[in-house]
C-alpha cells in the first residue's frame, strides 16, 4: 500500500473530532439530544409515533419506592436499566428465578439475591452508572426474548443492531452479540462481538471484538467466527431477518427524534419483532472497523442530499452503501418460484447444446439442490463433481498440499492471493475460494457447472465441498438464486 | 529567584503586588491546560480532566517529583482498597466517598510512619508542605469516579496519563530556565489562548485512531468470510 493510498483511507475514517464538531453537535440539537440521553422519555416519543419499543414494568424514582418495590409482581426475566446510563454500564440481565425465593439468575450463570438487587438499584438511583453525577431513575422492563436466528451466535443475553442514520438515510450498519465476557450486555466496551452488516441486503460482512490484552483501550481485532459458543459459527453472509422493516425503523427514530445524526439500536423480538433499545445522540466509531469501511465519505455523500421520504432515504441507502445491490428488491413480478429444495439437472463437463439435440449419450444426472443464502456461492459434493467429468481436476487440487485448514479467513485469503495462478493451470479450476466446512476454515476449488434450473439452463460458479453432512449434493448459494423467489412450503 | 532579570510588564506586576511565586504558579495553569486540550485533541489523552492534572502538577513542584509519585501510588493503592471493601457494603454515596477519605488518610499516616521508620528513599518526608499532600490525596475522588464507570484499564490508563501531564508540569515549574523564560514572556498566554481557539476548531483524526482504525486503514479490498 502506497503512503497516497494510506491517506486516502485515513481521510475516509470519521474520528473524534470531526464527529463531534461536524456532526453532533449541528445536527443533534441540545433538546434532543437530552430526549436520547432519556430511555424513559424516548420510549414515549416512539411510543407516540408506532415503534415498538420494550415493555417498561416498573420506574423506581427514590428509595421510597424501592422499599415498596413488590417483588412477587416481577417476572421471571427482565431486565434492570439506569435511565441515562452511557455504555451499557449498570445494565443487569437476568433471565431466570429460583423457583420460591427471590433470586434471580444472570448470563454468567449466577444467583443474585434481592439484598445484591437492591443495592445495585440503590447505586443506579445514586447516579454511580450516569452521565454526570446527577441522580438518576432505574427502569426494570421486558426482556426481549431473542430471534431464534439470532440466539444462535449470541452468548445468552440480547443481540441489537445498531444502525446510523443521517439526512433520513441508514449510513451504516452493525450487528452486536453478546458474549461470555461482556455479560449478556450487547456493547463493545462490554467485550461484545461487533458485525458488520451490508446496508444494502442485511447480510453480515467482517467481524471484530475489543482487543484487551492491548494497552490501548480502543483497539480491536478482526475474527471471524463466534468464540465461547458450544458450536462456533462463522459470523459473516448472516442474513439479518426483515432487514427492510429494520431500516425503515430506524429512519421512523431519526424522524422522531429530531436527532439529525443518531445511532438507532434495535433488537429483534421472537414475537414482537423489531424493537427499538435505544438512540444514541453521539454514536461510537468502533462499527467502521466492523464494517472494514469509513463513515467519513459516506457521511459526506449523504449530508445536503433531499430525501423525500423514509423509502427514499432506504433506496439511497441501499444504492450508494449497499455491497452488492441485488437488483430482485426492485421487481418481485416475473420471477421464477422454486422450492426450497429443488429437482436440478447437472449437465457433465462435456455436455453442448448440440450434443443434448443429438440425443446420443445422457450427459446429466437429476439431484437435490438446496436453496441456501447463507451461502454466496453455490456448492457442489466433490463426488458428484467427479461423476460429471471433473475427477481429474480434483485429483490435481488434491494432490497440491494444500494446508487443510487456515486460521484466520484473512489467512486463507493471503494463501489464494499467493497460490491460486499455480492452481488455474487447470483447464477447469476457475479460482479458489474460501469457506468455513466443519467447524474449520479451508481453501476450495471453484468450477463453472452447467444445471438446469427452472427450465433455465444457466453456467454457474460452484466450489467443490467435501463437508461430511451435506444432506444434499448441491447448494445454490445467494449468488445463483437471485432472481427466484424460493418458496418454503413448496417441496417437489 | 531573587537574581533574575525580570522583563518590564513583570516588574511591574511584582511591585503591585503579585509575589513572583504566586505569579509563577498562576502561569502554569494555563499551561498545564493547554497542555491538556493538546494531548486530548491531536493524541487521544483521556486523563481525568484539567483540575485534576493543574492540582497535580503544582502539588508535585511543592513535593518534589519523587514524593508526589509516592503519595500518588499511595492514594490510589488506598483508594482502589476501600473502594473494593465499601462496595459490599450498602449505604448512602455521599458517605460512601467521606468513609473513603478516612480510611485514606489511615492509611496515608500509615505509610508515612512506615518512610520514617525504614527510610525507604524518601526521608525527609515530614518535611513537605501538608497542603500539598492534601491536594494529591483529592485525586481518589477523581480516581474512584472513573473507575465505577469504566474499567480497571480505562482508569488506569487515564490515571497515568494525568500523572504524565502532571509531571511535564512539575518539570515546567522546577527547571529555571523553563518558569523564568514564562515568567518573563507574559505574552505567552495569549499565544495559548490562540492554540486552543484553533484546537478548538481541528477535526482531523487523533493520534491514536490511526490504531483504532488501524484495520480499515490497512484493509485490502478482499471479500470478508466464506464464500
Amino acid at each position: 500500500m502506497t503512503n497516497q493510498d494510506k491517506s486516502k483511507k485515513q481521510d475516509e475514517i470519521l474520528g473524534l473530532n470531526r464527529r463531534n464538531q461536524e456532526y453532533v453537535r449541528p445536527y443533534n440539537p441540545p433538546s434532543a439530544k437530552s430526549l436520547a440521553d432519556d430511555k424513559i422519555r424516548t420510549k414515549k416519543v416512539l411510543t407516540k409515533n408506532g415503534i415498538n419499543t420494550p415493555e417498561v414494568y416498573k420506574i423506581i424514582r427514590s428509595k421510597q419506592q424501592l422499599n415498596h418495590l413488590d417483588w412477587d409482581s416481577l417476572p421471571k426475566s427482565f431486565v434492570i436499566k439506569p435511565n441515562k446510563g452511557t455504555g451499557g454500564n449498570g445494565i443487569l440481565v437476568f433471565y431466570g428465578k429460583r423457583k420460591g425465593l427471590y433470586e434471580w439468575i444472570r448470563p454468567n450463570g449466577k444467583y443474585m439475591n434481592q439484598k445484591d438487587i437492591l443495592l445495585h438499584l440503590e447505586n443506579i438511583l445514586e447516579g454511580r452508572y450516569s452521565m454526570g453525577d446527577r441522580k438518576d431513575v432505574a427502569i426494570i422492563e421486558e426482556r426481549i426474548q431473542n430471534d431464534p436466528l439470532l440466539k444462535k451466535y449470541s452468548y445468552k443475553g440480547v443481540p441489537d443492531i445498531r444502525i446510523i442514520v443521517f439526512n433520513r438515510v441508514p449510513v451504516m450498519a452493525m450487528l452486536r452479540l453478546p458474549t461470555k465476557r461482556s455479560d449478556g450486555k450487547a456493547n463493545l466496551h462490554a467485550g461484545a462481538i461487533c458485525t458488520g452488516i451490508d446496508v444494502g441486503t442485511g447480510i453480515t460482512t467482517y467481524s471484530m471484538m475489543g482487543n484487551y490484552k492491548s494497552p490501548l483501550s480502543d483497539t480491536y481485532d478482526l475474527i471471524d467466527t463466534t468464540l465461547d459458543l458450544k458450536e462456533n459459527l462463522p459470523l459473516s453472509g448472516v442474513q439479518i431477518p426483515n432487514w427492510d422493516d429494520i431500516l425503515e425503523i430506524a429512519v421512523k427514530c431519526q424522524e422522531s427524534s429530531r436527532l439529525g445524526y443518531v445511532g438507532v439500536d434495535i433488537a429483534l423480538d421472537a414475537e414482537k419483532g423489531p424493537m427499538v433499545f435505544e438512540l444514541n445522540a453521539r454514536p461510537g466509531l468502533g462499527i467502521q472497523v466492523a464494517n472494514q469501511a469509513g463513515l467519513r465519505w459516506r457521511l459526506e455523500r449523504v449530508r445536503g442530499l433531499k430525501v423525500k421520504s423514509l423509502k427514499h432515504g432506504i433506496r439511497l441507502a441501499k444504492e450508494l452503501f449497499g455491497g452488492e445491490v441485488e437488483e430482485s428488491i426492485e421487481a418481485i413480478s416475473g420471477r421464477q418460484v422454486v422450492s426450497i429444495v429443488e429437482k436440478i439437472k447437472v449437465y457433465h463437463k462435456d455436455w453442448s447444446p448440440e450434443k443434448e439435440k443429438r440425443k446420443k449419450d445422457k450427459l446429466y444426472e437429476i439431484q437435490n439442490a438446496f436453496m441456501d443464502t447463507g451461502f454466496k456461492t453455490s456448492r457442489i459434493d466433490k463426488g458428484l463433481l467427479n461423476r460429471i467429468g471433473y475427477d481429474k481436476s480434483n485429483t490435481f487440487f488434491d494432490n497440491k498440499d494444500v494446508p487443510s485448514s487456515f486460521e484466520t479467513f484473512s489467512d486463507a485469503q493471503t494463501y489464494i492471493d499467493e497460490n491460486e495462478k499455480e492452481f488455474t493451470e487447470d483447464e477447469n479450476i476457475l479460482r479458489l475460494a474460501k469457506i468455513f466446512e466443519d467447524g474449520k476454515i479451508r481453501v476450495r476449488p471453484v468450477f463453472d457447472v452447467n444445471i438446469k434450473i427452472s427450465k433455465e439452463i444457466k453456467n454457474i460458479e460452484m466450489l467443490a465441498s467435501t463437508r461430511k453432512e451435506m444432506t444434499y449434493p448441491i447448494v445454490i448459494g445467494r449468488k445463483d438464486s437471485k432472481g427466484y423467489l424460493i418458496d418454503t412450503t413448496k417441496t417437489f | 529567584m531573587e537574581l533574575l532579570t525580570l522583563s518590564e510588564a513583570t516588574n511591574w506586576m511584582v511591585d503591585n503586588g503579585i509575589s513572583l511565586q504566586m505569579l509563577e504558579i498562576l502561569i502554569m495553569i494555563p499551561v498545564i491546560a493547554t497542555l491538556v486540550s493538546i494531548t486530548r485533541y491531536l493524541i487521544g489523552f483521556k486523563t481525568f480532566g484539567i483540575y485534576p492534572t493543574i492540582i497535580l502538577g503544582i502539588s508535585y513542584s511543592f513535593t518534589g517529583l519523587r514524593y508526589g509519585l509516592a503519595i500518588t501510588m499511595i492514594v490510589i493503592f488506598a483508594s482502589l482498597l476501600t473502594h473494593k471493601v465499601l462496595s459490599k457494603i450498602r449505604m448512602h454515596y455521599i458517605t460512601r466517598i467521606a468513609v473513603n477519605y478516612c480510611l485514606l488518610v489511615i492509611f496515608l499516616s500509615g505509610a508515612l510512619l512506615l518512610i520514617n521508620k525504614f527510610g525507604l528513599g524518601l526521608e525527609n518526608i515530614e518535611n513537605i508542605n501538608p497542603l500539598a499532600v492534601v491536594s494529591i490525596a483529592a485525586l481518589s475522588d477523581f480516581f474512584i469516579k472513573i473507575y465505577v464507570k469504566k474499567s480497571f484499564k480505562n482508569t488506569f490508563r487515564s490515571l497515568l496519563e494525568t500523572i504524565l501531564i502532571a509531571t511535564i508540569g512539575w518539570l515546567i515549574i522546577t527547571r529555571d530556565v523553563i518558569s523564568e523564560f514564562l515568567l518573563n514572556n507574559i505574552w505567552l498566554i495569549l499565544l495559548l489562548i490562540a492554540i486552543n481557539l484553533s484546537l478548538g476548531q481541528f477535526k482531523g483524526l487523533r493520534f491514536i485512531d490511526n490504531f483504532r482504525f488501524k484495520s480499515v486503514i490497512k484493509k485490502k479490498d478482499d471479500k470478508p468470510g466464506q464464500e
